[in-house]
């Protein structure tokens, strides 16, 4: 209904002159968004459509967005088939096959060997310290890196969404206290918990996923107050009120379907957040324990042996540039298509 | 105002009490003790323990340690190095870390100034365009990505900067850790920047300035630039707490003597002294930091102190 004076047109409206464009109607509404061609189109006649199918439509359209999922849809296949593409598993060994360089195949036949310098055996994308194929692992590192970050994230979407919907609803001293208790969270660095948190328990998935939930969720509850507190007054949950609903139908009903934007981006920036942090853990010596391997512990591996052997820590470290770069480019056109709809 | 400061600072000091106590108690959950060698007896060990007052209950312990802290005493390491004064072994390892990040700060916040300023003045062009993919590239290659790839090309094949950080040359083995930090300040920054200043840039006030004749760098950088300036602040200054306090990662790439490594090494060794320290350090850092940036606001916004009276 506003789109008429978006930010580009408010300067110019008192002399506004209708042009012919402006009466065209319509399968030109997905063209004719105020950030696209900064055209101006009449809309308020038109019966609502779905907000979501319409930013749907609205992503589809960005190559940025495209370029984000398909990363990371093709990436997420890789994960899933990957490991049953040759026949090695992940923790296999053959000492005998230490460091060799990638190869295919086929190619082998071209060229002139000797038996006993070069194996038959190619590894794709070759082997590592101890024999193993980096092809395999890798993507079964991808897998569980994947699996720690999606979870992580879920759990704290869960978290942060209740902790700060609490917070932000009720307001006054509930309010206070709970932002009190998150600034405390906060201000403990989250080396120091990781860390802990690895002594006592043992090491493995579920371990680094609580540790990543316990030291990630405030970013997400933190969001989620905002958003409440925007949502609060305006006129609709006063109207929901008065019909009678309670606090927790305010919340669930009213509030968090108008916030979802915000919370959906957040998630999805959460994901390679949670990523990074995983490979932190490898780093400090905390991350998944051998013969697993997480994309982490993979760069962390290739990096003890990189100035020889630099091909080893290539594949992980593209992997999670290439799945990092698909949620960030996601989450960023998600934020915009949606910051539109303001 | 006056009032308005006072309960921020109180609150502060109130939190970082509250974060120290944590602390203490998250060190009792640790498994182990300082003093895990096999061939002490127990009555050795206990006499050690009495000796460091370790004997006493927690609380007690608290009230001791906050006691000596505000007299600047921080106590001795327990076992990275046996009684050595931690701040003693603070000070040869957090210059070394607030150094590198605050180069890291520094050069990822004029890069990205000028990367955002550029992209939002040219905007739809090539520029525009160049520094998007810049600044994308910059958030989502994490940083020790970066520090292998530079260390590799710049530091083993081309041999132009140290592998490794070098206490002699300083500055020169700064140069790599220090570019690889700061590609995320730099990315996060120019996106800030671009979206602060394409929303400036399309205000009423701009073009009031523009209509009473102001041009060229007076119109950008007095009455665009100092607009937009004042919420970066928000942006950049958590990031240069967790830079100043050191990156683990990149420390351990180049094997810099900073605060991040001795950090883990001090967790996984029970040096509790250490831990509390550091950590402390860190709050005190992020909390002060964010107390100062609010305060900023309060003086520079009048709107921000109304709100929250």
């Amino acid at each position: 209904m506003d789109r008429i004076c978006s930010k580009e047109k408010k300067a110019s409206i008192a002399v506004y002159v209708p042009a012919e464009s402006d009466f065209v109607l319509k399968n030109s509404l997905v063209t004719a968004w105020p950030g696209d061609a900064g055209e101006a189109v009449l809309e308020g006649c038109f019966p609502a459509q779905s907000v979501w199918a319409e930013v749907g439509k609205r992503l589809i359209r960005k190559r940025s967005a495209v370029l984000g999922l398909l990363l990371i849809v093709l990436l997420c296949l890789m994960a899933v088939f990957g490991p049953e593409m040759n026949r090695y598993t992940y923790s296999e060994q053959n000492l005998n096959r230490k460091n060799l360089a990638p190869g295919v195949q086929i190619l082998e036949k071209t060229r002139i060997i000797n038996e006993e310098e070069t194996p038959e055996i190619k590894y794709w994308f070759g082997s590592d310290g101890f024999g193993r194929d980096i092809w395999t692992r890798t993507w079964v590192g991808t897998r569980i890196s994947l699996m720690i970050a999606l979870s992580a994230a879920m759990i704290n979407m869960v978290i942060g969404i209740s902790y700060g919907m609490i917070s932000g609803y009720f307001g006054g001293r509930t309010d206070m206290l709970m932002q009190r208790f998150l600034e405390i969270v906060h201000g403990i660095p989250r080396l120091v918990v990781i860390t802990l948190l690895l002594l006592v328990m043992r090491p493995g998935m579920m371990t680094i996923i609580l540790a990543l939930v316990l030291t990630e969720w405030m970013g997400m509850s933190r969001v989620v107050r905002a958003e409440v507190l925007r949502v609060k007054e305006q006129e609709f949950i006063l109207a929901s009120r008065t019909l009678g609903a309670g606090s927790i139908r305010i919340m669930v009903r009213e509030i968090l379907p108008n916030s979802l934007g915000p919370i959906l981006t957040q998630v999805m920036l959460s994901v390679p957040a949670a990523i990074f942090a995983e490979a932190f853990l490898s780093f400090a010596g905390l991350g998944i324990p051998a013969p697993q391997c997480s994309l982490g512990s993979l760069i962390f591996d290739g990096f003890n042996c990189f100035t020889l052997y630099p091909y080893q820590i290539i594949p992980p470290a593209a992997v999670m540039v290439m799945l990092m770069l698909g949620f960030y480019l996601t989450a960023d056109a998600l934020r915009e298509v949606l910051s539109l709809k303001r | 105002m006056k009032s308005y400061m006072l309960k921020r600072v109180i609150t502060a000091c109130f939190t970082l009490l509250a974060i120290t106590l944590v602390l203490f108690i998250l060190m009792q959950l640790m498994p182990g003790s300082p003093f895990n060698d096999e061939k002490l007896s127990v009555e050795q060990r206990l006499s050690l323990y009495e000796n460091y007052g370790l004997d006493q209950p927690v609380i007690v312990q608290f009230f001791r340690y906050l006691g000596k802290m505000l007299r600047g005493d921080f106590g001795v390491s327990y076992t990275i190095s046996k009684n050595t004064p931690v701040m003693q072994l603070v000070q040869t390892r957090l210059p070394v870390s607030v150094r590198i990040g605050g180069a890291a700060v520094g050069l990822g916040a004029v890069l990205g100034l000028a990367l955002g300023l550029v992209a939002a003045l040219k905007k739809n062009t090539i520029w525009d365009a160049a520094a998007t993919v810049i600044s994308v590239i910059g958030v989502s290659v994490p940083s020790y990505v970066f520090a292998l790839v530079l260390s590799y090309t710049l530091g083993f094949k081309l041999g132009w900067f140290p592998m490794l950080y070098r206490t002699k040359e300083a500055l020169n083995s700064s140069v790599l850790p220090a570019v690889s930090l700061s590609m995320f300040t730099m990315a996060s920054i120019a996106r800030f920047t671009k979206t602060e200043m394409t929303e400036i840039l399309e205000s009423d006030y701009m073009l009031f300035a523009e209509s009473r004749g102001i041009y060229g760098p007076a119109l950008i950088l007095h009455h665009a630039l100092r607009n937009a300036l004042f919420p970066l602040i928000t942006v950049l200054a958590p990031l240069i707490v967790d830079l100043m306090t050191g990156s683990l990662v990149v420390e351990k790439i180049f094997s810099i003597p900073g605060v991040g490594s001795l950090l883990v090494s001090a967790i996984q060794s029970n040096d509790y002294n250490l831990v509390i320290a550091l950590s402390f350090i860190y709050s005190a850092m992020y909390l002060g930091i964010m107390l100062a940036v609010d305060i900023f606001y309060g003086i520079i916004d009048p709107r921000v102190r109304l709100t929250r009276d």
